[in-house]
């Protein structure tokens, strides 16, 4: 199957004329994304997460390397048809939502008929139907930001590219894009999402990526990144808390932490005492965590990560 | 051709109130054609008609050099090129809506021209010429400003403009009047501002022809360059 997203070794330099040092935004950046994944794009401030989304779109050219969206080379004006975008910090035209969204509709090229059906099912999801005849350019950010989606997804589009898609929203309007996130996986498409909203990204995201001043650090599953294997935690009831080191007691349950070599060791124990072992979980990290840890300032000389 | 439609009806919309100050000159002409006895101040009512006409080859260069640079400042233009635009189609569809826009222009100056100098007895059919030789004009100064502004800013692609524009004139002037004819805006400009009452014509349209075709070459310039230039960075 033709990846959704490929990257291979690219690179993408800033220079200006008078300058005499260039600026290396994207350092060798090879990922590949498959079709009808999530995948959460993360990093830092300055990392080189919007240059990577806008060399993927063609707004830019890599400096080297080179690059595939669904199977053609970035860029491709057919390709991106098939392609939804939303730009960090949305900008549009101030003009009605509904005319707005339509006027992006057909220069996707949708047709006629379809598209007043599109435009409607696409405010409809999004919460701006009450809007839809409202002049965007009086909207609150959160607003602007919805109908930044909705012309996004008005071609219905095989692969959606969303820069900080959530970073104005109200927590309503978090849970509804992120549905229609999840629903869009669920028809097979492919989502690649761009955050610092790391929460969102954990609760929705197959796979992320963490980019760090132009490298890429970390890609993997979201479930795999986020599981400790080092550590186990146990509940049990019907024990004293400082049997166990770091034990802690409430309302009668106690929770401790061990590591999994010692798990067998510590139920038993558990049980001659005479409790009831009434959970053992795997320490899960927060992805807030992981990346805290991943975009931490590296030694000199880090090693940088191609993943396809 | 239907995104080079709809992106030339929204360079119409967004730049409204400019072209709308530019038709206000037609109300001024207009006027004229009111107060002026027009039989008797033939020669000074067409000398300002001629001024009025020549505004809109200035705005269309102050059009062309600053569209591009709006839109990505506001970037806007991220949402557009994020669609199956092509980079000569977002070219063609704002030289189309220049070219709508001076057209208007070139269309209201016809009208009220006709409607002013003709009682004086100034030729209708040559008054029409000259206002195409005007809107030729001004879509090749736009083209011509339209790529300087793909790698220039509006204040360095209008110097540039004027600059080329205004070669041929001085070429003209200092060597072999025939150059004036390299880039005609100049050329088909001086048909219109020596234009009489008193004066036999005959129409160029050799030079129309040239301002036209040059147009378009400057529109395949401007793509080429357009389709190679990052617009995704910061501009300044």
């Amino acid at each position: 199957m033709v990846p959704a997203l490929e990257f291979d070794e690219v690179t993408k330099q800033y220079n200006r004329w008078y300058r005499p040092q260039r600026v290396t935004a994207l350092d060798g950046l090879t990922l590949t994304v498959e079709p009808g994944e999530i995948f959460g794009f993360l990093g830092p401030n300055g990392a080189g997460k919007t240059t990577a989304i806008h060399l993927a779109m063609g707004f830019m050219r890599p400096t080297a390397g080179r690059g595939l969206m669904l199977g053609k080379p970035f860029g491709d004006r057919k390709t991106r048809r098939r392609i939804g975008f939303l730009a960090e910090n949305v900008a549009l035209y101030y003009r009605p939502a509904e005319e707005l969204v339509r006027f992006y509709g057909a220069l996707n090229d949708v047709p006629g008929p379809c598209l007043k059906l599109r435009v409607r099912k696409v405010l409809e999801a999004l919460g701006l139907v009450e809007y839809a005849r409202r002049n965007a350019g009086k909207f609150s950010r959160g607003l602007l930001q919805r109908v930044g989606l909705a012309q996004a997804l008005i071609n219905d589009p095989e692969l959606v590219v969303l820069d900080e898609p959530t970073s104005a929203l109200d927590p309503v309007a978090r849970v509804t894009v992120r549905e229609l996130l999840t629903n869009m996986r669920n028809l097979g498409k492919t989502v690649f999402v761009s955050s610092h909203l790391l929460s969102e990204v954990e609760l929705i995201s197959d796979r992320v990526a963490v980019l760090n001043r132009g490298r890429l650090v970390r890609v993997g599953k979201t479930s795999e990144l986020l599981a400790s294997d080092e550590k186990l935690e146990i509940t049990v009831r019907g024990i004293r808390p400082d049997v166990f080191p770091g034990g802690q007691a409430l309302n009668g349950v106690v929770k401790f932490r061990i590591g999994s070599q010692q798990q067998r060791a510590a139920l038993e124990q558990v049980w001659q005492l005479g409790g009831e072992v009434l959970s053992v979980n795997p320490v899960r990290r927060s992805l807030e965590q992981v990346f805290l840890e991943l975009t931490a300032p590296a030694p000199a000389g880090a090693e940088r990560i191609s993943h396809r | 051709m239907r995104q080079v439609r709809l992106i030339a009806v929204n360079f119409v919309r967004e730049q409204r109130w400019p072209i709308l100050v530019l038709m206000l000159w037609v109300g001024v002409l207009s006027i004229m054609g009111v107060v002026v006895d027009v039989r008797r101040s033939g020669e000074d009512v067409l000398l300002i008609f001629k001024q009025v006409a020549a505004y809109g080859v200035a705005f269309a260069v102050f059009f062309g050099a600053s569209a591009i640079h709006n839109e990505r400042k506001t970037r806007r233009i991220l949402s557009v090129l994020s669609k199956g635009v092509g980079r000569e189609q977002y070219v063609a569809g704002l030289l189309c809506g220049i070219t709508f826009a001076v057209s208007l222009y070139a269309l209201a100056v016809a009208m009220t021209g006709t409607w002013i100098l003709e009682p004086a007895g100034f030729p209708v059919r040559h008054l029409w010429f000259l206002m195409l030789c005007l809107l030729i004009a001004s879509i090749l100064a736009a083209a011509v400003a339209v790529l300087f502004s793909t790698f220039l800013n509006p204040l360095f692609a209008t110097l540039s403009a004027i600059l080329v524009l205004g070669m041929p004139a001085a070429a003209a002037a200092e060597l072999d009047a025939k150059w004036a004819d390299l880039i005609p805006v100049y050329a088909l400009l001086e048909l219109l501002m020596k234009a009489s009452f008193s004066q036999k014509w005959t129409a160029r349209w050799d030079l129309v022809l040239l301002g036209f075709f040059e147009s378009g070459l400057c529109w395949v310039a401007a793509s080429w360059v357009f389709s190679r230039r990052d617009i995704a960075v910061a501009i300044d």
